[in-house]
């Protein structure tokens, strides 16, 4: 009798388990979102099988931008009442993990964010749409300027996704400490080294440059390693040179990491030597450094932090002898998972995203260079600190606009790799030659395996 | 390294009462069991399964066993040699002054005094907080421009120029392994009070009577009789401390150019940087192996003999 | 006489002193932050005491985030895995103290290796375990998990807690004719009250602080946690150290009365478990 009693108390622990655990699931599934929960079982009841629910999934994840997306989605569900859009919003540091993780899953993802990073895996693996059946009969993919096009079709000429926004890099300055110095605007990476050596003053911490030596500081080597190089680098195949070897054997590139050192050493925060995205914006706007080389976006970070008149954009310094300045444009934009059940509407809600008002509204909210050709003869973008991007494309012989080797299976790994390097090479650890043979050595067995 | 040896059945030897238990035993064990089974052994299966795969997310179209391939890969990476030393300096300096000052803190605790409940729960707070979070409140502290911790040595003149904490290689390891130790006194601490308040009053009165002085009382009774609680949360944190990676992870990230990485974070480095799953459950295998070889030579040298009771 | 007595009574008042400042100055330095205005973040020379102290931060996190459903979802979340964590272990727990049976070393070397196991590596297949059950977005998921987690250190502190409770106390109620788990619940719960509460504030802890798998498993605003949406305030552009700050110090409260409530059951409790001789 004692044993019956003990099996049936644990037998009742054990069904109370369950029913947590069962009530747990339905009580979750049916409080919804707070603002559309109500009106979203109403209108699954209405309709019934008429609504389509939609899963959309960014990366480059951020409040702000999560609002500004909420705001577009909200529209297109007025234009479109039956269907629904659910943005998950992964935080940033751990997002395109999670993506890979959901998409592993076959999980029905439906639009998804798609960069140049990620393009080249998601399409090996089948986890996203060939879009061209849709963008055949899109009426605005030809309105789409060249880098955007470029940037969609990046991969087998295939368009994976449909850029919302293209990251060219610019200089930031202090308007002001220039003037006040008698300084000239950089136009050269000479200019940067003389102009922010005069501007070092560590007693008052205050330095030229927001150096980045933290994650990322590979893409700082990239595009001072092609201006220095100029010409001689074969555009869709960024890092090597017309003869196939790899553009870390040129002499130009040793004379690009001289500078880059030098920048470190005699002009820039010691600290810097870690620094990634968010200290670097933060020394520029914070007032501690002179100079900062980054992305459009941070265009609407110092308008809010630092006062009009103290600062001003100008074009990516030039690498000497070759008097070129050269970068990439990165894109990243929208494309549809390839497990989606309504790819129909999936495309619906990019192509809503992607017409010329919706971009032209996301990529001023945004601060990204827009993808349409019409928002050229938008006065946000041709006046103001947006005009610098408007001259570097105006000259495109001077600056040149290369591609990464996104398609190599080592790039990640790469990207990991050189930013070790460059560490051990600012602390004296390695030289310039070192680094340069081990890089070299990498590609050359990238190349072969490809 | 073979997991889920638990049993199927469980039969009853007849210590406690009579053999009918074994119905009892086995349901209440049956909880855990799945739930651990389910949860922790089976992903685990499948997760190390991909250390002998090409389990790249580059291309997961073409996975295919490759042997020992992510292993020797793996243990050919200079990095993954830093990782190692590196773990050894992270488990033993944080174990070392974790041990020695949570020790002394509870001495100091042991014996009542006015606010002693107050003060408890203030220090021992830390453990209370995430890993993670630590690690940001630390690097926010430590921060060569506007931090806190330079901005107190200046004032106090003890330096002139700011130390790059956690930008020269060097300091950064010393200075993750300080927020280390200050998040893990406490558990300590608190462990080792709780082993001295167990120590039976008439041990001391009958050393009081023998005239032992206090630093005889420490050695000759306290020591010996908190030994077992000592070893035993020092091989837990030993484990804990090489599989933490959220500290190291929100302060430097293994940086700069690779010197704070220990073999968590390399670990997670794999993933994140190089999507290289493979490789990444290939070291996750030699971390396991590594702590199990650790645990049964430590439980050998310490002849401590419940090896399961941590 | 006084004096001799007086220094070490001295250098004890001060060591206690120095790792009072030691340890709680982390908590007292993000607590300014968080009263500090956006402006004067970055101040140089540091203010230790705000000059002007402002809530705004504290404000703006409810304002940007659903912080007040992150809060529940927390409480829920480590609240329901404390208590399943310590009910399984409880049970496990006290077999294992209390009989020898073939598998019983077998069990404890399984739980014990769990310890050892870095969650990465085994990350990819539980996400696919957890959408196969459906469970993805749901905060089952995570105190399903994070119970699983607690189990195998918590069914050991337990069995150690049992195993000092002298067999006697039960075999006294079980003749007064209660059953086993009768006797376990009238007679040696209360026994083991103070170890009962280290443990759930233990696992409580554990939970509420967990955040890879949070980020992996949860993607829905109705079902976060506290640490994936501070984990949100990490942007591309920078850490927002205002609602970063804010939110430590929101994220710590509940846990500091937990402490400051049971913070004697947590040395009691460990007491018990610890006399093994």
């Amino acid at each position: 009798m004692k044993d019956q009693l003990t099996k049936g108390l644990v037998l009742c622990f054990s069904m109370i388990l369950v029913l947590i655990i069962i009530s747990g699931c339905s009580d979750d599934s049916s409080s919804n979102d707070n603002a559309t929960g109500d009106d979203q079982d109403d209108t699954e009841q209405d309709n019934g099988s008429d609504t389509v629910t939609l899963r959309m999934v960014e990366s480059l994840t951020s409040p702000a931008r999560t609002e500004l997306l909420k705001g577009m989605i909200e529209a297109f569900e007025d234009e479109n009442p039956t269907i629904k859009v659910e943005l998950i919003s992964p935080p940033l540091q751990s997002a395109d993990e999670k993506i890979s993780q959901m998409l592993m899953a076959e999980e029905d993802i439906d639009v998804l964010e798609v960069r140049d990073q990620t393009v080249k895996q998601f399409s090996n693996n089948s986890f996203i749409e060939d879009l061209s059946v849709y963008t055949s009969e899109w009426e605005n993919w030809d309105s789409l300027n060249d880098i955007a096009k470029h940037g969609a079709t990046s991969i087998d000429e295939i368009p994976y996704f449909i850029p919302y926004g293209i990251y060219e890099k610019t200089l930031f300055y202090r308007k002001d400490w220039f003037e006040e110095a008698g300084l000239d605007v950089p136009e050269t990476w000479e200019d940067v080294y003389n102009a922010a050596t005069t501007l070092t003053d560590p007693s008052q911490n205050r330095y030229g440059y927001s150096f980045r030596g933290g994650a990322g500081s590979s893409d700082y080597v990239e595009f001072m390693t092609w201006s220095y190089v100029g010409e001689n680098i074969v555009q869709d195949d960024g890092y090597f040179i017309e003869d196939g070897s790899p553009m870390f054997t040129t002499d130009e590139a040793v004379d690009a990491l001289e500078m880059f050192v030098k920048i470190y050493e005699d002009a820039s925060p010691p600290d810097s030597i870690s620094w990634s995205y968010p200290e670097m914006v933060q020394g520029f706007t914070s007032g501690t450094t002179a100079m900062l080389i980054q992305d459009p976006e941070v265009i609407v970070t110092a308008e809010e932090n630092m006062e009009e008149g103290t600062w001003d954009t100008a074009p990516l310094p030039k690498g000497t002898p070759s008097g070129v300045a050269q970068q990439t444009a990165g894109t990243a934009g929208w494309g549809i998972g390839a497990f989606s059940e309504n790819k129909e509407e999936a495309w619906k809600l990019i192509s809503f995203l992607s017409s010329p008002e919706q971009n032209l509204h996301f990529a001023k909210n945004n601060s990204l260079i827009p993808v349409h050709k019409s928002a050229g003869d938008d006065s946000f973008f041709k006046e103001g600190y947006f005009s610098s991007y408007i001259e570097m494309n105006a000259k495109p012989d001077e600056y040149l606009i290369a591609d990464r080797p996104v398609d190599y299976k080592g790039w990640g790994e790469y990207r990991g790799v050189a930013e070790k390097d460059i560490q051990s090479l600012l602390l004296g650890d390695i030289t310039i030659e070192d680094a340069l043979q081990k890089w070299t050595d990498y590609w050359v067995d990238q190349k072969e395996q490809q | 390294m073979k997991p889920e040896p638990q049993p199927k059945e469980v039969r009853v030897l007849p210590t406690f009462k009579v053999n009918k238990h074994g119905l009892y035993i086995f349901l209440s064990l049956l909880p855990a069991l799945i739930l651990v089974s389910l949860f922790i052994y089976y992903p685990l299966l499948k997760g190390a399964i991909m250390a002998f795969q090409s389990y790249s997310l580059f291309d997961l179209t073409n996975i295919q066993f490759i042997g020992f391939e992510n292993f020797k890969q793996v243990l050919a990476d200079p990095g993954f040699r830093r990782a190692t030393i590196n773990s050894f300096y992270w488990i033993f300096f944080s174990l070392i002054f974790q041990l020695s000052i949570g020790f002394f803190v509870a001495l100091l605790l042991k014996k009542r005094f006015r606010g002693r409940g107050v003060y408890q729960a203030l220090v021992f707070f830390p453990w209370a907080m995430s890993g993670f979070l630590i690690g940001i409140i630390w690097r926010w502290m430590y921060n060569g421009q506007s931090g806190v911790i330079n901005d107190l040595l200046i004032r106090m003149n003890l330096i002139e120029t700011p130390i790059p904490f956690l930008s020269e290689p060097n300091w950064a390891m010393v200075s993750v392994i300080i927020a280390n130790i200050w998040y893990g006194i406490t558990f300590f601490a608190i462990m080792i009070l709780a082993a001295l308040q167990s120590v039976p009053e008439e041990l001391y009165e009958a050393a009081k009577m023998d005239g032992a002085n206090k630093l005889q009382e420490l050695i000759k009774i306290t020591i010996p009789f908190i030994l077992p609680t000592i070893i035993v949360t020092a091989l837990l944190r030993v484990i804990w401390i090489l599989n933490f990676p959220d500290l190291i992870y929100a302060m430097t990230n293994g940086g700069p150019a690779g010197s704070t990485h220990i073999l968590s974070t390399f670990m997670l480095e794999k993933i994140i940087y190089g999507q290289d799953y493979g490789q990444a459950a290939a070291t996750g295998l030699i971390i396991i192996l590594l702590l199990i070889v650790f645990s049964i030579f430590y439980l050998m040298a310490t002849k401590f003999d419940k090896a399961g009771d941590f | 006489m006084r004096k001799i007595i007086n220094w070490p009574s001295l250098a004890k008042i001060i060591f206690l002193g120095v790792f009072l400042i030691f340890s709680i100055f982390p908590l007292y330095w993000i607590f300014i932050t968080s009263l500090k205005p956006k402006e004067d973040m970055f101040t140089f020379p540091i203010k230790y005491w705000p000059e002007t102290i402002t809530f705004e931060n504290y404000a703006n996190i409810f304002q940007i985030s659903n912080f007040n459903v992150y809060i529940v979802n927390s409480l829920i979340v480590a609240t329901v895995a404390g208590i399943f964590a310590l009910i399984i272990a409880m049970l496990g727990g006290y077999v294992l103290a209390r009989f020898r049976f073939i598998g019983k070393n077998q069990v404890i070397f399984a739980f014990f290796i769990t310890q050892m196991i870095p969650i990465f590596i085994a990350l990819a297949p539980l996400y696919l375990l957890m959408s196969n059950l459906d469970l993805l977005n749901r905060l089952p998921s995570l105190f399903l998990i994070y119970t699983v987690m607690m189990i195998p250190f918590c069914t050991v502190i337990m069995k150690s807690f049992f195993e000092r409770i002298p067999p006697s106390l039960e075999e006294a109620a079980m003749i007064d004719g209660c059953s086993r788990i009768g006797a376990l619940f009238r007679v040696i719960f209360p026994v083991m009250l103070p170890g009962i509460a280290a443990t759930f504030i233990f696992a409580f802890v554990q939970s509420w602080n967990e955040l890879f798998l949070a980020i992996m498993f949860i993607d829905k605003e109705e079902a976060k946690t506290i640490p994936v949406a501070m984990n949100s305030f990490i942007t591309k552009f920078d850490i927002d150290w205002g609602a970063m700050s804010a939110a430590t110090v929101i994220s710590v409260i509940p846990t500091l009365i937990l402490f400051a409530i049971g913070q004697k059951y947590i040395v009691e409790g460990m007491t018990q478990g610890s006399i093994k001789g």
